[in-house]
This record gives C-alpha cells, structure tokens and sequence, in this order.
C-alpha cells in the first residue's frame, strides 16, 4: 500500500494540475448523476401530486425541466472532460516514469547491466508501468470521487430528505464498500500476485523458447522449453480462474450492496411518507438518488481485483526509482596522457585483489598491448579505465584529473572501450555507426568502413543502407566484429581501449585493419587486451599481466 | 473461436433474462410511489421483499452468465496460445513477423484484450436485441408518446455506433503495431546497454525511446478519445430521451398535456414505471457501444494473430526432442548443398572419428555448413547424409541426440548455470567442465553451479563464455562434435587446453568439426576443408 501510494504521489506531482482538475470532474460527473436522477424522480412525484391536487396550473415546471436537461447534458460534458485529462495526464507521467527507468538501467553499475536480462527489464518497462496506470485511474481517483460524492448526498439528503434516510444511505454504501473491498483484496492481493509471476515466466520462457531455437533444437529441448512455457500458462489458467472467481462475487456482492441499499431507502421512505414525516416527492428524491449513487462503489470491483497486481508492480517500480544509482557527476575535465598508477583491482564479490599495484603510461601516438592467460584482468582493467569498474587502490588519471571524478559525458568523448562483445541493434549499417557520431556524413562512415575493411563487403550489399537484422543477425561474426570497431572509432577519442578487437578476423585481414586504425587516428593513445599474435606485432610496447 | 461458443451462447440468453428482470422491480417501485400519491393501502414489507427478491435473482443470473463468459475467455486464450508456442517450436529460424519481444507482446498481453470482447460483446448483443424492444412493448402499452421517444431516439444510436466503430479498429491497430515497435526497440536497448554507454548514446537513445513513447501515448489517446467521444454521444442520446421522457410525463401527470396516453391520461404509478425504464431502454445500446470498442481491439489483434499464423518459415527437422541415439558409426557427407542465399557448398566426406576444421573467409558459409551437419537447418537443395541415413524429419531427432553444438554466440536460458549445462541430462557436470578449462572460473563464482548469467553469458568474459558452451557440448559424451569457432576470445594457452579437450573426445572416438580462422587449431586437425571456393 506504501508503494502504490508512492506511486500515486509520482504520478500526482508529475501531473498535479490535470489530476486535480479531473478529480474534480470526476465529483461532478458522480454528484450530477445523483441529482439528475434524484431530481427527475421528485419532479414526476410532485407533478404528479400537484396534478392529483388540481394545482397543475400553478406547479413550476420549468426550473426543474430546465436542471433536468442542464444536469444531463452538463454530466455528459464532464465524464468526457474527466476522462480525457485522467488518462492524458496518467498516460503521460508514466511516459516520464518508463524513461525515467530507462536511464537509471543505463547508468546501472556495469556488472548489473551485463546481467541485465532482456525480457526481465521489458516486463519491468512495459507490463508493471502499464498495470500502475489502474493506480490513479481505477484506485485513487474513484475511491477520492466516491467517497467525496457520498459525503455531499449525506449533506443534501439530510437537508432535503432526512437523517434517517441520508444516514443509512452513507453507512450502507460506505460500511458496505469498504468491507467487500477488504475481503474481495484479501482473497484475490495473493492470487494477482503469483498470476504475474506466472505471466512473467510464460513470457521469459517463451523468449527464450524464440531467442534460442538452435541450441534448444540441438539439445533435443525444445519440446521440453515448450513443456516449461505451458507449464507457466498454465498455472497462469489455473490463478485467473480463481481470481476471475473472485471477482465475480464482488461484482455481485457490489450488485446487491446497491440493491440493499436502495431497498432501505425505498422502505425508509415510503415508511416516513405513510407517517407524515416527509412529502411524497422527497421518498421518491431519496430513492432515485441512491439508485444514482449506487455508480460510486462500481468502480471498486475493478480496483480490488486489481490491487495486488498493482501493489506488486509498484513495489517493484519503485524500489528501482528509489535505487537508482547516480551517473558520474563529477567536475574534473580530463586532459592528457592516460596513466595508471599504482592500481589494485577486484573481481567483483571477491577479496582476491586481480591486480595489484600495477603501474602504465600510454602516451599520445603509442599502442601498448596488455597480454596474458584468459581471466588474467586485462578486460578488467580497460573497465576500470573506462570507470565501469570501482578501483581499490591508486588512480587511473587522464592528465590530472582521476577517470571516476569525470563528467560522464565528457569521459564519454575522452575515452572510448570497445568491449570484448559488442551488442548490435537491427537497423542500417548507418544507423548502427551514427550511434557513435550522430553527425558524420556519409563520407566519413566511408571512411571509417574503409579503416576496417568492410567498405567493398558493404559496397557489393546495398550500401550504408545495409539491413542489420535484430542483434547484429545477418552479419558474419568478424564483419559484426569490424562494425563495431569501425562504431568506437568514429568517436575520435584521444583514448582508446580496444578489448580483443581482431577477434573473428584472418591474421591478414586482422594487420591491415590494426594498420588502418593507426592511420586513421594517430595520435590516440590505444591500449589494446590482446591474446592474437597480429595484436601482440602491432603494438609499440606489450605488457604482460600474470 | 469455437472453444467457448457454447458456453457464450448460454450466458448471452442468462444476460438477457437478468436484464428483464428490472422492469419487474421497476414495477414494484412505481407501485409503491405511486400509492404513497393516491394514499393507497400500500404493503411496505411486501413490495421490500419483492424488490430485493427480484434484485438478487438479477445479480444472481449475471453471476452465472458472467462465469461462462469467463471459462469462454479463458479457454480461447489459452488455445490461441498455446497454438503460438507451438508453432514457435517449429520454426527453424525466426519469421519476417518480428523478434521474440513482438511476439511474446502478441502472446502474452495482446491476446489478453481478447477477454474483455468475448466477456462483454455478445452478451451486449443479445441484449440488444431483446431488452429495447420489449422495454418499447411496455412503453407502447402505457402510453404511445413515450414510446416514439424511445423509438426515434433509439435507432440512432447503432447508426453512429457503426460509424465509431471503424475509427476504433483503425486507431487500435495503430496502437498495437506500435505496441510491438516499442518492445522490440526495449528489448534491444537493454542487450546493448553497455555499447550505448560506452558510446555515449544514451541522451541519443533516450531522447529515441521518449519519442516512441511519446508516439505510443498519442496512439493510445486516440483510441481513448474515440473510444471517450462516442460513449459521450450515446449518453447524450440516452440523456435527452430519459430527459425527454421526464418532462412529457410531468406535464402529462400535471394535466398539461392531454396527449400520448391511452384512455384516461397518465397514471402516477405508471410515470414512474416509465421513467423508471427509460434509462434501461438505452443502456444494452450503450454497453454494446462500450463493447464495440473491445471488438476493435479484438479484431485487431486477431488481424495480427492472421499475420503471425501465415508466416512461413523453414521449419525444423524433428521435433527438437530428446530421443534414443541414431545407430551407425557417425560419417557425414555433404552432397549438393545450397545454401538459403543460393551459394553453394562444397561436397563434403567426413568419416566417423575424423577431426576436421572447415576454414575459410567470413561469411563463405562455415557456420551454414555446421548448422546442415546439426540438422539445425537444411539444404535449399542436395542432401545431408549422416551414419548412411539421409538428414530428415524422421531422423534429425536421433541424429542430434549424438551431436555437441558448440555455436559461434552464446546464449544462456533464464536459469541457473547448472540448468543450462545439463539441459536435461543427468550426470556430473564437473569432468566436462574440467576438460573444457573452465572448472576453476565456476568455483571462482559466488554461487557456482546455482549463478544465473545474462543472456549472452555477461558475468563472465567472452573466452569463459565460450568454455561453458564447450562444456556443454561435450557433457554428456557425444560422439559428433560441432563447434563454431571454438578458440575464439582465447588465449594461446586457453586456446591449446580447449583445444586439448577437443581431442581428447577424437581420442574416445567421436568425429570432431570445428569451423574456426585459427590456424593452430586448424593444425591439429587430421585435415582442413576450404569453404567457399565454389559459388
């Protein structure tokens, strides 16, 4: 419940205007309801008795004709308002709160982003925003509404009608209301919850099913990933059911909560005109307009049957607002030659430092190879200067100012990492390289296809206008390889870490390209993490870690 | 949607008669009301009873019906499904309809809005054809004025319905192309969130993701307002009829109007009744309305689960299923071969406990020749001959149950390590992990074995990715070993103790096939085939 008021409150500063506006509307469409019909039913009753009494002459049709229709056409009016700036500004504060998400998973710590899984991150970003939009517009707003509007038909009956009647009515829908909600949640808070789990294993298995049809395939597993996936939808079925069952009863419990209530209030009425107590027209007023006021506890159904859903998810969503990791901040501006100095480093979880006091200048123009056994550290430590891993020990700077003070962005120019795998997107071959340098002409990615020997490959396609298919598909693995190098390239940074950057390519192809880099910035400093002897030639200096 | 046709059949005709049964309380009300007028002797307790009588039958036979519309749901959905994960498993390659986020988006919460058009729209027709017009019969039998309000303001309604109807459809198919755009685009973001960091990108692709966001928002409001304006229309119909109905009935019960009623004017107790219906006159037209848009959105996505359903695909040979081993000792020839893009392939003889790299340039076609050997695609022409029984549906399943797959790009199922070592085998993982030089990285890990890595193995570097997958390939002691570059991401001394555990399954017997640019493991091959020379 904290949570789902969080988000409420997010949802509420984001969109403070709108919300309250539409609050407001969505009184007015539940009071006007209550007064139309209220109205209609004392009208026909005192028309009817002033015609009986022979006093029609005299009977002042026009005012209450006239509420009648301003009362219809104004509810019309304001349901259409509420609910266009209701859903509007709900749909565009959780617009703001998925891109909100969004960049706190890219600026997550680089070992929770390697083990970020797609379809877990998706379900986060799609399915739980799109359950919180029930927060303000089936939770929030119609609980506030109804409850507001009961409050007001507790004034005007009293005055109008009586306390016994306005009495009965408030306790009877409000008392009712809230205990059919609180037993209908307390069934079904459960049920949602393990029915979303169910959801999100159908799904991450089906993707899994989609995403690794070939190894399941060569495996003999595929039969078994389906078993796995129906598995999921089925205990899915069998939740859904329950929760439909659920609901059912508070849809009818709602159903004869109305009826009850009203069925008082017609013997109320009626009671109290056969005594005396009130006019005719008034228990005919009090009638009609719990049958009107019955509209308020409607929505609950809904919203108790989709509470627990909504609880898990703002639950989740907002343990991931709330842990977002701030992106670098800092001030310094790095200037200079990259120089490791005395640096100790730790593998994540673990208290066996993998590097220690390891100490390395690389200056502009150089090319210094860092060799070992796989394991070794030397991904890590191109991490490390690319401030994706903490250091322990010692500085990395770039001239004066240490990597982890730096502004991200303007690291971001400074260095740049080609990382061991390299994601690709499905789009253009142009489109993959401006990623790196939205500005670059065509000559220029040229230029760079050229640097890395993909230019005549993609020459003899279609171009820049090469299709890549979804994760890099449609490309061999050298030629996904080459792309994403000739990517961190056209960032033209003063440091470059190129992490196995030859991987996939023939020695021939692997010199020339390695060549071409060179030429193509020389005065970069490269450190390059290599384990190829093509890598190990080309550099002015190699340094083994053990 | 044949699952619950039954089923909506029954609870459309339950729906009907709980709608009925208002015109019953409706009368005992203006009994009631009107009695009070004429200071009739009126039976309080009686006339409570039978209100709430009537009323908890209504919510009863709601109940019923809305129980069968549930079961009908539920059992369309879950067939549609199931159909979706099963066609899946069939497919040898992923279809022109998009990658695995679009369809999970289809499977998942696009067949759900199916649910809201099976529970609301048929039961909203039925009532649309009973209860206006017996509500018109009894609004004729007290007075005809009445009744041609309802009957000139009523026919209105589905005309403009019509009309609303198929803005909806268009406006909802926007809203879920988009839908599956924007899942796709996320699903492919969150593999590349290290690159987009490193490139600094991520203003750039925020600023493209905020963009179709902001597109989905603008789709989905159109769908809203539509969906908005035409229920604001038709309450505005029914408002004005109900209003209408109200005013002529106050000024027939004040006198001033002599008109509209049969015999002698309007009686108290029938205005009320009258009014007292007017709403429920209108109200089937306007749930059908409401309906009308889940048809929309229904048929939408049915239109889309056309599209998927007709894609046709390579499909894969077998069922992908685990099965007893294929007898004969594990040759492989390659006859004829072409390949999907209209190469051709070299004829290959491979005999069983033969070691054979197969070299040549990127994209001459090393990993499409592993794959044909797996029985993880095949040939456009030409045949694939394996333990002298040509590569079919019948036979790819046995033939597979003898192959290690060792892909170029690894990929790691949601679940644990061990899981995803074993694939549904039994045994110890360790000796398999130890050949392949990977034992100490898995006890280096916190939690082993239990681990769960990222997609694409993150956790781990890419030569300790590629380990995991040797060792998944040679647990479990096939006797074909197919691997795709397998000393890729390793250095020399990695390289040469993978390479060691390779041979070391040449040793025990099995036939080893490595597509690989590496030249020292291509020498410790009994022999080298080129590929890609013949086009």
């Amino acid at each position: 419940m904290k949570a789902l008021w969080q988000i409420f409150s997010l949802i509420l500063r984001e969109q403070r205007v709108s919300l309250i506006r539409g609050a407001l509307l969505s009184f007015l469409v539940l009071a006007m309801g209550a007064a139309l019909l209220g109205l209609s039913g004392w009208f026909i009753t005192a028309a009817s008795a002033a015609g009986l009494a022979g006093l029609g002459a005299v009977f002042d049709v026009f005012r209450p004709s006239a509420m009648v229709r301003f009362l219809a056409l104004g509810r019309a009016a304001a349901r259409y308002g509420e609910r266009v700036l209701t859903h509007d500004a709900t749909l565009r504060a959780l617009q703001s709160l998925r891109l909100n998400l969004l960049s706190g998973l890219m600026a997550a710590p680089y070992r929770r982003a390697v083990r970020l899984r797609g379809a877990r991150a998706l379900n986060r970003l799609t399915s739980d925003v799109d359950a919180l939009d029930g927060v303000s517009l089936r939770l929030f707003l119609p609980v506030l509404a109804g409850l507001a509007t009961q409050l007001a038909a507790l004034a005007v009956l009293w005055w109008l009608v009586g306390l016994p009647i306005a009495v009965w009515i408030f306790i009877g829908f409000t008392g009712g209301a809230t205990v059919i909600f609180w037993q209908t949640t307390r069934k079904t808070a459960h049920l949602s919850r393990r029915a979303e789990a169910a959801v999100q294993a159908f799904r991450a298995r089906l993707i899994d099913l989609i995403r690794a049809r070939r190894n399941l395939a060569a495996y003999g597993r595929v039969t078994a990933q389906v078993e796995l996936t129906m598995t999921a939808e089925g205990r899915r079925l069998d939740l859904r059911r329950q929760q439909d069952k659920a609901e059912r009863f508070a849809g009818a419990a709602i159903q004869l909560l109305g009826m009850g209530v009203s069925a008082g209030a017609l013997w109320l009425g009626v009671s109290m005109a056969q005594d005396g107590a009130i006019a005719p027209p008034f228990a005919a007023l009090g009638f009609f307009a719990t049958l009107a006021l019955a509209e308020t506890i409607a929505p609950l159904r809904r919203a108790a049957s989709d509470l627990g859903r909504m609880a898990e998810a703002a639950r989740r969503v907002s343990r991931d607002i709330a842990t977002r990791s701030p992106i670098h901040g800092g001030a310094a501006v790095p200037d200079g030659a990259l120089s490791i100095q005395s640096v100790t480093l730790h593998r994540d979880l673990s208290s066996v430092p993998i590097i220690e006091d390891m100490t390395l200048t690389v200056a502009s123009g150089e090319t210094v190879a860092l060799t070992g056994p796989s394991g070794v550290g030397k991904s890590t430590l191109l991490l490390a200067v690319a401030a994706l891993h903490p250091v322990s020990k010692g500085q990395i700077l770039l001239g004066a100012a240490s990597v982890s003070d730096c502004n991200e962005a303007v690291l971001r120019d400074e260095v740049t990492l080609l990382p061991q795998r390299s994601a690709l997107m499905s789009g253009s071959v142009a489109d993959a390289l401006r990623l790196a340098a939205p500005e670059s002409d065509d000559s220029a990615l040229w230029q760079v296809l050229e640097v890395v020997q993909l230019a005549s490959t993609m020459r003899a396609r279609q171009g820049l206008e090469t299709a890549i298919g979804v994760r890099g598909d449609g490309l061999s693995g050298g030629e996904a390889r080459r792309l994403a190098l000739a990517r961190a390239l056209l960032r033209n940074s003063a440091v470059l870490l190129l992490d196995e950057p030859t991987e996939g390519l023939d020695s021939a192809t692997a010199m020339t390209v390695l060549r071409n880099v060179r030429d193509y910035l020389p005065n970069s400093a490269i450190l390059i993490a290599a384990h190829r002897k093509a890598e190990i030639e080309f550099a002015d200096r190699v340094v083994p870690l053990i | 949607m044949t699952p619950g046709a039954q089923l909506q059949r029954r609870a459309s005709i339950l729906s009907v008669l709980a709608a009925l049964l208002w015109p019953l309380q409706a009368a005992v009300v203006a009994y009631a009301l009107g009695g009070l007028l004429t200071e009739d002797e009126i039976p309080v307790l009686g006339v409570v009873s039978a209100y709430v009588g009537f009323g908890a039958l209504r919510a009863w036979l709601s109940m019923v019906s809305e129980a069968q519309l549930q079961a009908a749901a539920e059992a369309v959905i879950h067939s549609a499904r199931a159909h979706i994960v099963s066609v899946e498993a069939t497919r040898a390659e992923d279809s022109r309809f998009g990658g695995a986020g679009g369809i999970t988006a289809l499977a998942s919460e696009k067949l759900d809005l199916l649910a809201p058009f099976i529970t609301r729209y048929s039961p909203a027709r039925a009532r649309v054809m009973v209860v206006p017009l017996a509500i018109l019969a009894l609004a004729v039998w007290q007075s005809w004025a009445v009744a041609l309000v309802l009957a000139i303001s009523g026919p209105l309604i589905p005309v403009f319905m019509a009309l609303v109807g198929m803005a909806a459809k268009e406006a909802s198919q926007r809203q879920l192309v988009e839908i599956g755009t924007l899942n796709d685009l996320l699903v492919e973001r969150f593999s590349a969130l290290v690159d987009i960091r490193l490139l600094g990108a991520k203003e750039a692709v925020l600023e493209g993701f905020s963009a179709h966001a902001g597109e989905l928002r603008h789709r989905t409001m159109a769908v809203l307002r539509v969906a908005f304006l035409s229920s604001t229309v038709l309450e505005l119909f029914a408002a004005i009829g109900v209003a209408m109905v109200a005013v002529y009935v106050g000024f027939s019960l004040l006198g001033a109007l002599e008109f509209g009623a049969w015999g002698g004017g309007l009686t108290p107790q029938a205005g009320i009744f009258l009014l007292l219906l007017a709403p429920e006159f209108y109200q089937p037209l306007r749930d059908l309305s409401a309906a009308w848009h889940d048809k929309a959105a229904a048929d939408a996505v049915l239109e889309e689960f056309g599209v998927w359903d007709a894609q046709e695909t390579a499909l894969l040979m077998g069922r992908g299923a685990a099965s007893a081993r294929m007898p004969g000792a594990a040759a492989i020839s390659l006859r004829g071969c072409q390949l999907p893009n209209g190469d051709m392939l070299t004829d290959i003889d491979i005999a069983a406990g033969e070691s054979v790299a197969l070299m040549g340039q990127s994209g001459a076609g090393k990993t499409s020749a592993l794959r044909l050997m797996a029985g993880l695609a095949a040939p456009v022409a030409g045949l694939v001959q394996v333990a002298g029984q040509t590569l079919s549906k019948d036979t790819a399943d046995a033939w597979r149950a003898r192959v290690g797959w060792m892909p170029q790009a690894p990929h790691f199922l949601n679940a644990s390590l061990r899981q995803n070592l074993q694939l549904g085998r039994k045994g110890d993982l360790w000796p398999a992990l130890k050949q392949a030089a990977v034992d100490d990285v898995v006890a280096r890990l916190p939690q082993g074995l239990n681990t769960r890595l990222g997609e694409a193995g993150g956790g781990l570097s890419g030569g300790e990715a590629r380990r995991l997958t040797l060792a998944r390939a040679i647990y479990g002691a096939p006797d074909v070993i197919l691997a795709d570059e397998p000393t890729a991401d390793l250095d020399t001394i990695t390289a040469a103790a993978v390479t060691d555990g390779l041979l070391a399954q040449v040793t025990r017997g099995a036939t080893l096939i490595v597509a690989t640019h590496d030249p020292e493991l291509a020498a410790r091959m009994d022999r080298v085939v080129h590929i890609g020379a013949a086009r």
